[in-house]
């Protein structure tokens, strides 16, 4: 039993060594430099306590706020939007029609896609002259839009240019409809019922712990956007779309305030922290798992 | 036997951990890069014995000079030819160019956080030069300028030396670049319209530039902006291409007498009705006459070269490295001087090159810092257009002035009264040298224009409206002593 605790280790040892070297050794040091004044350039570091987090809320940074608060709508826009896309998308790719797996590689191609090659394609499919989406809506004499360049319209655009992205989603959705066992399928048709009470008491039910999975996922996924702000916007126009990590990235490589920017990194942890913990909580009257008892 | 199998996988697994800390130990090895270079090199010694008669005063010991560049491809050959010129003078000394096309500053920013800098750096005056300067990581060149026996400061040309403070130069660009009027000739000679002056004496007046710039912008059924029923929504060229970036709208808030920041360094100065004026003159080319086309329309306008190819645009407002892209694509194109507010004027911008205080060789990095601003080593660069000499004596002396601005593509017929004159006579600094913090100040500056380049604010409401926290930025001024 020793003997195989110690195989265990070892063979797990280049995961865990990384994890200790590459993640965890250095969440520390930012923890660490979060309490200083450290910047890049300065030959000088001095323990400043929590002076970094204080100004972070003193409202002193009011960029903090503003990039704190686009966050919050992308979040709140995007989750939603990639929960119940994806979810649709695999209740279509699990149909049993012809050619399945050639709209299934469709879905997901876009995901391996790199993301600055997605980005770009985005940035002429949305361009507000030249674009075909604006170029299709006048032909259908459709209003059109400015897209990223407008301040009003630039956080749903990038929304949008992400959804592109949903095929991962999309597969784990796929993997939580096929482990649902027919029989329960056949219980309803043989007691009458159509689709829609088996969407609504086979599917839905029998997936929530995917949708809880995909959920916390794209929470933590969208709180984190940056490639969309670094490539698509620079965080314009007027800072409408300075995403937080973004305006994190700026501090710390741009500014080289490398310890301000440890403590924005720290408190968007806790924050993401939090609504895991949230969803966590929300989870036990919400998800189902096989069996019957509720988790 | 599952014994012997066992012990090869435990092998297997010691082979692998040992690769991971390997491979995470690798970054603190390659830290003393400088010093390596003399470890690493038993064969030279033998082989520089010879030739130290070049190097003069210097000892033959193999030294390594690290050099990191930005640049396009043509800009990192011109490099290299410089190098190689000076690794032929210096035989003891290899420089090993680093060259960092994209990220630049994040990636020389890792390497400072490193203890890991180059010898010799080229520099951005927006970014990153002075917040590094003010922890003094560089050299002050002026100390070498003034005791060296081959170059002094008064050879170099105008506005190309960048300074922390009066008499501590942390920086020399290679080259000016200034700014210019470029047009399609063909668009003139279609239209019957008389092309830009090249001459500051007779350049045009900013109302003079509003009216041509209104005949040259043409809608989809061949309307001038002139016309009363010219469409704005469908316009198919335009007049001009200003560009909203701060090296284009500075020529004409320096030409109005309008500043960054005031004399004396204390006062956010944009707000001013001089700057302010500048700054609303041109958003109304693109709101109010629709010659010119807005940040979202600009998207859609390739570079100036294209776009004057392609008529896109008639007339542009851009740096004068553009003058290679032009020459490359074989348009009749020419320069004239930027129309004037109230006196004619150019910012002058360009990269420079530094010296690390950490470089182990403060005198062979001079040297090369030399051999990098030799207008000979880079007359490829000059010839084709991107960059114009940095030595006094290449624009006076007739001789070296034709190297480089005679029957060329690059050189159109405006080319001397338009750029070189303007350079001599009429040119300013660069704001980036000697407003202090100008990074976070345009932090603050640049998204409120945004507003008024889309014409939903006026620029005096717009710069009114961040002036106190643009206030709050302001530390004073370079060129100020105190």
């Amino acid at each position: 039993m020793r003997k195989g605790l110690l195989y265990g280790l070892l063979f797990t040892s280049p995961a865990i060594l990384g994890f200790i070297i590459f993640t965890l050794g250095p969440m520390a040091a930012s923890l660490g430099l979060s309490l200083t004044d450290y910047n890049v350039f300065k030959a000088h570091t001095a323990f400043v306590g929590f002076d970094n987090y204080s100004r972070l809320f003193s409202g002193e940074d009011d960029l903090f706020y503003k990039s704190l608060g686009i966050t919050f709508y992308f979040v709140l826009l995007r989750v939603p939007a990639v929960i119940i896309i994806s979810f649709v998308v695999a209740l279509l790719l699990n149909m049993n029609v012809k050619g399945r797996a050639v709209f299934r590689t469709i879905i997901y191609l876009p995901s391996i896609v790199p993301a600055v090659a997605s980005a770009m394609i985005w940035m002429w499919l949305l361009n507000p002259d030249l674009g075909l989406i604006n170029s299709a809506l006048r032909w259908l004499h459709l209003p059109t839009s400015n897209w990223l360049y407008s301040e009003s319209s630039v956080i749903p655009s990038v929304v949008l240019t992400t959804l592109w992205g949903i095929g991962g989603t999309v597969i784990i959705f796929l993997a939580g409809l096929s482990g649902i066992p027919k029989q329960y399928y056949e219980a309803i048709e043989v007691d009458g019922g159509g689709w829609y009470s088996k969407l609504r008491h086979i599917t839905i039910p029998m997936v929530t712990p995917t949708i809880f999975f995909n959920t916390i996922m794209a929470i933590i996924g969208s709180f984190q956007v940056f490639n969309e702000a670094y490539i698509l916007t620079q965080g314009g126009p007027n800072n409408r779309s300075l995403f937080y990590v973004f305006y994190l990235w700026r501090t710390a490589f741009q500014d080289t305030e490398m310890g301000y920017a440890s403590a924005l990194a720290w408190v968007l942890f806790i924050i993401i922290l939090f609504f895991t913990f949230i969803v966590f909580k929300t989870s036990k009257s919400w998800v189902h798992y096989e069996g019957g008892e509720r988790a | 036997m599952s014994r012997q199998k066992k012990s090869v996988s435990v092998l297997i697994a010691l082979l692998l951990m040992t690769v991971a800390i390997l491979s995470a130990c690798t970054k603190s090895d390659s830290g003393s890069g400088a010093d390596s270079g003399n470890s690493a090199s038993p064969a030279s010694p033998s082989g520089s014995a010879s030739s130290d008669s070049a190097g003069g005063e210097k000892s033959n010991e193999p030294i390594t000079l690290r050099m990191t560049v930005w640049g396009a491809p043509e800009e990192v050959a011109a490099y290299k030819v410089a190098i190689a010129k000076f690794e032929k003078k210096y035989p003891n000394i290899t420089v090993n160019l680093q060259h960092i096309p994209t990220d630049y500053d994040t990636k020389l920013t890792t390497m400072v956080a490193g203890n890991d800098e180059p010898d010799v750096a080229q520099m951005e005056s927006a970014s990153i030069a002075y917040p590094l300067a003010e922890q003094g990581k560089f050299y002050n060149l002026q100390d070498f300028l003034s005791s060296d026996p081959e170059i002094k400061q008064d050879d170099l040309v105008p506005n190309i030396t960048y300074s922390l403070e009066p008499g501590n130069v942390i920086g020399l660009g290679p080259g000016p670049e200034t700014f210019a009027l470029f047009y399609n000739e063909d668009i003139f000679k279609d239209a019957g319209l008389t092309p830009p002056p090249s001459k500051a004496s007779e350049a045009w007046t900013w109302d003079e530039f509003v009216e041509v710039a209104k005949k040259l912008t043409i809608d989809s059924k061949g309307r001038n902006a002139s016309d009363p029923s010219f469409d704005p929504k469908n316009i198919k060229q335009y007049g001009v291409n200003i560009g909203t970036w701060w090296g284009n709208y500075s020529n004409f808030v320096y030409s109005n007498g309008g500043d960054f920041v005031s004399e004396d360094g204390k006062t956010f100065a944009l707000n001013q009705p001089a700057a302010v004026e500048a700054i609303q003159k041109m958003a109304d080319l693109i709101n109010v006459y629709h010659v010119a086309p807005s940040p979202v329309q600009a998207k859609n306008i390739p570079a100036t070269n294209i776009a004057l190819q392609t008529k896109k645009v008639a007339m542009a407002i851009d740096g004068q490295w553009a003058t290679a892209g032009l020459a490359q694509s074989k348009v009749h194109f020419n320069v004239g001087v930027l129309p004037v507010m109230k006196e004619p004027m150019t910012t002058v911008v360009s990269g420079m090159f530094s010296i690390f205080k950490s470089t182990k060789h403060p005198k062979e990095a001079w040297e090369l810092e030399k051999a990098l601003l030799d207008p000979d080593a880079a007359i490829d660069l000059l010839t084709a257009g991107t960059w114009m000499p940095s030595y006094k004596s290449w624009y006076t002396d007739p001789t070296l002035l034709a190297k480089w601005t005679e029957n060329l593509d690059s050189r159109p017929s405006g080319y001397k009264d338009a750029v070189v004159d303007i350079l001599l006579n009429d040119s300013h600094q660069t704001p980036t040298g000697y407003v202090k913090n100008f990074n976070k100040i345009m932090d603050i500056v640049n998204p409120a224009l945004d507003k008024v380049w889309l014409g939903q604010q006026s620029a005096q409401e717009a710069l009114d409206s961040i002036a106190a926290k643009a206030q709050a930025q302001v530390q004073g001024r370079r060129d100020v002593k105190g």
